[in-house]
């Protein structure tokens, strides 16, 4: 019997077999109290509630959102770039600096960014109150760890020789260190650093879920409210607001700027990263940290936590992030594949955009309307959004390949759907694993949202401790998020490596 | 001033437990224009990178101006420039870009931080991007968007931006047409300085054409990592090409 060999494109297709269990377990959880309420949810997407009132609300909504997000999206971007070229190893060869400076960066980013900025915000609101502050803190933690790691592995795949010329000329190391950069981090900055904005604005909408303020407050509210019609009219606000900002940045052309305007960007991006520095020095010193004054308690680990429960906690966490994940691999190839024609394409993309404009939360409390709690329905749900997310990029990347195989196969009256698999997708497989990978590790930190929502994980414990103030509770639950993260990104590092 | 610029003893370079260089023992003076003849594989670029400090000998000593090159100060270091033979210029960058990068070493950070921002002035660059005969059209190009042949002189540009003292060029000649190869050999060789232009007095050039000989005054012939003859070129006979070929 032949044996049976995977390669990028199967293993692509086999998460699938997630549904299986998913699929048991949301039918045995399944109930018809809340279809009513769903189907006003739906309609209410097509007569969002629009009057002077509301209006006037998404807009000072609206503004909250963009001053959190470009705040947060700047800062972290300028000292993603900083720590990006202070944990490259390149830096260390040019610099002569020490080693271990590097590995404590790189140990620091690799903490900060395995906790997901969610985590941040409540603890940070815990301990500091709610303000617009506790937004541009918490989502720049977690953002400032995830551009380095990308900056730097972009500054790390300079060429080797270019390194040499450039080192023979025996410039000044600093003017040498900048030109070899330059290159690679401005065209990181423009492939990734714009994307960047889009997460920005969106993990601002969630944790205004939270109550930190901008448009994913008013959407949290409309929602307990049950007032959807006004939830829609924020969601298309939010929809609009993601359009418009991938609009213009794509209209900047970093390397066609007029030399004035590109000199001012710099000198305002080094006042920004000073003053920045200044506000983060300013926030950790003169606020009222009294919720925090027992911060002896973090050493000494008094917790009542039974072992059993938290072992289950941290099961539930792992087994969310391999459904999840395995829904997002599998789900965008799969529909393209079986809706293969122009209004299917249509449809998916359309499904997507919703998918990944509605936050995680909202997709699960919609989804509770006919469905109990369960790892499934948080699964189901951490799985689309990010399938979502996952499927914009396959779509993109199959439609704007060189399409000859496909076109090959098709004169040769081989059918649609095998054209597409073997012609097209064959050959994208590798870099949507790759791409998956990285997701997967997302997914990993995203489990938190879903946790403190939907009654699953450590997530949701972590809500509890976080409520009772039990901060050595926190530091363990903590302890375990960072731990499950590292663990996911060694994996995920790995197969990304073996496949790229 | 020091007549011996740079200075190899017994040197040999191994890599991967290959010895690429053998017993390597070269000086090279004040003023000479020197041939570095050998075929494929010979040697030359691994000579040339211990030449200008990029890899250190596996033993034997090599030294810079009379010291070791780890102990040669910025500006001495300056003092010596390569054209690389796979030109190693940085993408992303436009010509004059490039061309500038060669005055890294005598210009401030701020100069670094202008020519990767196209504020900084170019003229010096344009001097020496013009001799090099490169089109005006392209001097604001892509490095990426220009023919090989103009890289090759971009490159060449870069090196002699940079005012050295000594200039060693891995087979700079290659991807130039004839008209254009004779052009800048004669500006490498004969040149004096002029229009601002500064030729470095000492060169050595690694080659493959022998019809490219004319204006040296010294070849070194070189076969499995091991220099086979040096001599002047005045002496050179039809026997010691047979050797290395």
């Amino acid at each position: 019997m032949n044996k049976l060999k995977l390669n990028p494109s199967s293993i692509t297709f086999l998460p699938i077999l997630v549904c299986i269990p998913l699929a048991y377990e949301l039918l045995i959880n399944f109930h018809i109290g809340g279809i009513e309420l769903f189907k006003e949810f739906i309609i209410s997407a097509l007569i969002p509630k629009i009057n002077n009132e509301i209006i006037i609300t998404l807009i000072k909504r609206l503004n909250e959102t963009i001053f959190i997000a470009f705040s947060s999206w700047l800062v972290s971007i300028i000292f993603g770039i900083i720590f990006g070229i202070l944990s490259s190893d390149i830096s260390y060869k040019f610099l002569s600096l020490p080693i271990f400076l590097k590995r404590f960066i790189k140990l620091l980013l690799i903490i900060t960014r395995s906790i997901h900025e969610i985590i941040w915000g409540l603890i940070l609101m815990q301990i500091y109150g709610i303000n617009f502050s506790i937004g541009i803190v918490a989502i720049c933690i977690p953002y400032i760890a995830i551009n380095a790691k990308v900056f730097s592995e972009q500054i790390e795949n300079i060429n080797l020789k270019t390194i040499q010329s450039i080192k023979q000329i025996n410039g000044f190391k600093f003017s040498s260190l900048i030109t070899l950069f330059w290159s690679p981090v401005i065209k990181t900055l423009k492939n990734f650093g714009l994307y960047r904005l889009e997460c920005a604005i969106r993990s601002t909408a969630v944790l205004g879920l939270f109550g930190i303020g901008g448009i994913g407050t008013s959407i949290f509210l409309s929602f307990q409210t049950l007032n959807f019609r006004e939830l829609w009219t924020y969601l298309w606000g939010l929809a609009f607001l993601i359009i418009i900002s991938k609009a213009i940045f794509k209209k900047i052309n970093l390397f066609n700027t007029p030399k004035k305007f590109l000199f001012n960007f710099v000198i305002v991006l080094f006042c920004i990263s000073l003053f920045s520095l200044c506000f983060f020095v300013y926030f950790i010193f003169n606020k009222n940290i009294i919720p925090f004054n027992s911060i002896n308690n973090l050493l000494i680990l008094n917790s009542n936590f039974n072992s059993y429960d938290f072992l289950k906690l941290f099961l539930e966490t792992i087994l969310l992030s391999l459904f999840s994940s395995g829904v997002a691999v599998s789900f965008p190839p799969f529909f393209i594949l079986i809706f293969n024609n122009k209004i299917g394409i249509l449809i998916i993309r359309s499904i997507s955009f919703l998918f990944r404009l509605i936050p995680p939360p909202i997709i699960i409390l919609v989804l509770l309307m006919f469905n109990d709690p369960s790892i499934s329905l948080a699964a189901l749900t951490l799985g689309l959004h990010n399938a979502a997310i996952t499927s914009k990029l396959l779509l993109v990347n199959l439609y704007t390949q060189d399409k000859n195989e496909y076109i090959a196969m098709q004169s040769l009256g081989v059918a649609k759907r095998t054209s597409w698999l073997f012609g097209l997708f064959v050959k994208q497989a590798r870099s949507y694993l790759a791409y998956c990978a990285y997701r997967s590790d997302i997914i990993i930190r995203e489990t938190a949202i879903l946790g403190v929502i939907g009654s699953i994980g450590l997530g949701w414990q972590l809500q509890e401790s976080l409520s009772s103030f039990a901060w050595d509770e926190v530091i363990i639950i903590l302890f375990a998020y960072s731990s499950i993260a590292i663990i996911g990104e060694l994996i995920n590092g790995k197969i990304k490596s073996n496949l790229t | 001033m020091i007549d011996i610029l740079l200075e190899l003893k017994d040197v040999n370079y191994k890599y991967k437990n290959n010895l690429i260089l053998n017993k390597i023992n070269l000086q090279i003076n004040y003023g000479e224009k020197i041939a570095l003849m050998g075929k494929s594989g010979a040697g030359k670029t691994t000579l040339i990178s211990i030449l200008n400090g990029t890899i250190n000998p596996t033993k034997g000593r090599a030294k810079f101006f009379g010291r070791e090159f780890d102990k040669l100060n910025f500006d001495q270091k300056s003092k010596i420039s390569t054209i690389w033979q796979d030109l190693r210029l940085i993408e992303d960058l436009s010509c004059e870009q490039n061309v500038n990068c060669g005055l890294l070493g005598k210009e401030s950070f701020l100069f670094a931080l202008k020519n990767l921002l196209n504020i900084s002035s170019f003229n010096k660059a344009h001097n020496y991007m013009q001799i090099c005969n490169l089109e005006k059209s392209i001097y604001s190009k892509n490095i990426r968007k220009i023919s090989g042949g103009q890289k090759q002189r971009v490159a060449i540009a870069r090196s002699l931006i940079q005012e050295s003292d000594i200039l060693l060029a891995d087979e700079p000649f290659n991807n130039l047409d004839p008209k254009l190869t004779s052009k800048i050999k004669n500006l490498l060789l004969i040149s004096k300085n002029k229009n601002k232009i500064r030729v470095p007095h000492t060169i050595l050039i690694s080659l493959h054409r022998l019809d490219l000989l004319d204006g040296f005054n010294r070849v070194i012939g070189m076969k499995n990592g091991k220099i086979l003859f040096d001599l002047e070129k005045n002496k050179l006979k039809n026997f010691h090409l047979n050797k290395i070929y």
